[in-house]
């Protein structure tokens, strides 16, 4: 029972219904929210906290794989990212396949760096 | 009375929309539906496949089976619930602990749901149509049915709706196999590439942020995410959150208020 819980298919199960209640409330409740009143507006600025506090933990804390590349290449790259998307005019693609380029460069010849 | 005056403002826009297109021919509906792919195939398939593919990534990192990793995809249809998700695991996270988390991250669904489903046509449908609907919306889905140049017929933009979201499903899945599977093929430097897309994209996804509002947001939940984490490494997450989006919500709506 307790591996049963810790198994990645009660993770995924998990993740699902949490996603699914929110947009099956959504559906049930249109026409009786106001998409621009303030609890919208905390979800909004919450979800946006979370995003950037996502990032924090992928690149400064990571657990898996990504923790053997030492923090200096993952700031760079992340660096590198946005400058890449602001010298584009913001290019969404050329900053992410920028900042990934620099990631696997870095890995594969200055992996001390 | 504010909710009866909402069900007006929305019977009356259906109203309307109905008068002002009072004939949709099967061909039409075709044709919205075609556009609905071709129009998947082109920035989104690279957004979505690229970012689904970083997710198919990181599912192989943790241990996670191929097809764990690509109905994590097609059932969550989340990437940052999913990626949420995948961290707790394989930080030793409880189910609570994850379904919070993933909870909050896509709490962005539901004002997203009420601000779309009403513009498709639920005729035919009713509630389970829309909900059928909100489960194959996504952040992509939502913002090609938001732009001036989607249909504007209801019944054609279900059609429009139905067969994007559907095409961005199968490009999801198909980058998280890949994604996967490159992380377990590919040498060391490309895999560990692969495992930093979303990192990257999510770092672009913040810089767009236009109000200064929500920059505060992403600051404070950039800020406290590390201290809170040397305390509370497993609420870290969902605490920066909470408190970051608050102290946005409090102050920023002074902010925006006129000085008195």
């Amino acid at each position: 029972m307790n591996e049963l819980l810790h198994s990645p298919l009660a993770v995924v199960l998990v993740a699902a219904a949490a996603t699914f209640i929110w947009r099956a409330l959504g559906a049930v409740l249109v026409g009786r929210i106001d998409p621009e009143g303030a609890v919208v507006r905390w979800f909004t600025l919450t979800s946006y906290a979370l995003l950037a506090a996502l990032v924090v933990r992928l690149v400064g804390l990571p657990t898996g794989s990504l923790g053997t590349v030492s923090l200096s290449i993952r700031l760079t790259a992340v660096v590198v990212t946005l400058a890449v998307w602001w010298a584009t005019g913001r290019s969404v693609l050329l900053g992410v396949l920028a900042g990934t380029g620099c990631l696997v460069a870095a890995v594969a010849w200055a992996p001390g760096f | 009375m504010l909710d009866q005056d909402h069900n007006r403002y929305h019977d009356r826009i259906a109203y309307n929309l109905r008068l002002s297109e009072p004939k949709v021919t099967k061909s039409e509906s075709r044709a919205a539906a075609f556009r609905g792919f071709r129009d998947a195939i082109g920035v989104p398939l690279l957004l979505v496949g690229g970012g689904m593919t970083g997710f198919g990534a990181l599912a192989h990192d943790i241990g996670f089976a191929s097809w764990e990793a690509v109905l994590a995809s097609v059932l969550v249809w989340a990437l940052p619930a999913q990626v949420v998700a995948a961290d707790l695991y394989t930080s030793g996270g409880d189910l609570v602990a994850i379904a919070i988390a993933a909870a909050l991250a896509s709490m962005r669904f539901f004002p997203m749901a009420v601000a779309l489903l009403p513009t498709l046509d639920n005729s035919a449908g009713g509630q389970l149509g829309r909900i059928a609907q909100a489960q194959l919306m996504s952040a992509t889905s939502w913002a090609f049915l938001m732009r001036g140049s989607a249909p504007s017929d209801p019944r054609l933009r279900l059609a429009y709706h139905t067969v994007f979201a559907l095409t961005c499903l199968s490009i999801g899945a198909i980058g998280t196999l890949a994604g996967y599977l490159g992380a377990a093929g590919l040498p060391r430097p490309l895999a560990l590439g692969l495992l930093f897309l979303n990192a990257a994209s999510f770092t672009v996804l913040l810089a767009e942020t236009r109000s200064r509002q929500a920059l505060l947001a992403v600051l404070l939940g950039a800020g406290l995410c590390a201290p809170i984490h040397m305390v509370l490494p497993e609420a870290s997450l969902v605490l920066a959150s909470v408190i970051g989006g608050t102290v946005a919500f409090v102050f920023g709506d002074r902010l925006r208020k006129p000085a008195s």
